[in-house]
């Protein structure tokens, strides 16, 4: 699956997507804190089909799954 | 020229600062709607914050070897935002909006996108109500919400030439 990335995670990470291969969002954010040096000091959330899940959510490989760092509109 | 659609998404962003000028123009279209007896209207604003930094904070935004300065301001902020998710997000809040002051006649929504300069616009609210009360209210409770809840990002740029990520509190 793609997962995109935003902000200073983005930043951190050099690109802004990614290919990964995770069952579940728990296991995304192992993943992420492997690939991207320093994420585990961040405060992140990850949206899945545009919505921000707080728990482990299982998922197929076919959604969207977006990183979002803190947000700063307005 | 009912603003009210529910279910269609509407963009909300603008590629650079808001222009005061396309804000009067704003204005001037609802005179149309004889109606209305109360404009509210936000409008955000960069603002050239100082950098405080604390010790410990020694790399925040620095590339090895860059100077940074202790007393580095704002100069500008680049906007990025996650637009999908922001759009579907803004169109849930307009329709809770609607919901909860039924007698608001109109809600427009701007946010810049890219680099906007200490003293540019980069936020505009704007509703309309038959009295003050429903647009005040409303007005205040949609950029809290907004604030709170779109995909927006913030890339401070500094005096220094170093940068911060903004975050909202």
């Amino acid at each position: 699956m793609e997962v995109l990335l935003f902000g200073m995670i983005a930043e951190k990470a050099g690109v802004d997507r990614m290919k990964v291969h995770a069952a579940s969002t728990h296991a995304l954010r192992q993943l992420l804190a492997e690939k991207i040096q320093g994420l585990e000091a961040l405060s992140y959330s990850i949206a899945v089909d545009r919505t921000i899940v707080h728990n482990d959510v299982p998922l197929q490989g076919h959604e969207e799954i977006a990183v979002l760092p803190p947000f700063a509109g307005g | 020229m009912s603003e009210h659609k529910p279910h269609r998404i509407k963009d909300i962003f603008v590629d650079g600062p808001i222009d005061p000028a396309f804000i009067a123009t704003s204005i001037a279209k609802h005179a149309t709607r004889t109606d209305i007896g109360a404009h509210e209207i936000f409008l955000g604003q960069v603002r050239a914050d100082a950098v405080e930094r604390a010790n410990g904070e020694a790399n925040a935004g620095a590339t090895p070897g860059q100077a940074r300065s202790d007393n580095a301001q704002v100069t500008a902020i680049e906007y990025t935002a996650y637009r999908d998710m922001a759009l579907e997000r803004m169109t849930a809040i307009r329709e809770e909006a609607f919901t909860k002051w039924p007698s608001m006649t109109c809600l427009h929504v701007h946010h810049s996108l890219g680099t906007i300069k200490a003293g540019e616009l980069c936020f505009m609210v704007f509703a309309s109500a038959p009295h003050r009360v429903a647009a005040r209210e409303a007005v205040a409770w949609v950029v809290d919400r907004i604030k709170a809840e779109l995909p927006i990002f913030g890339r401070e740029v500094l005096s220094d030439s170093t940068h911060l990520w903004k975050t909202n509190s």
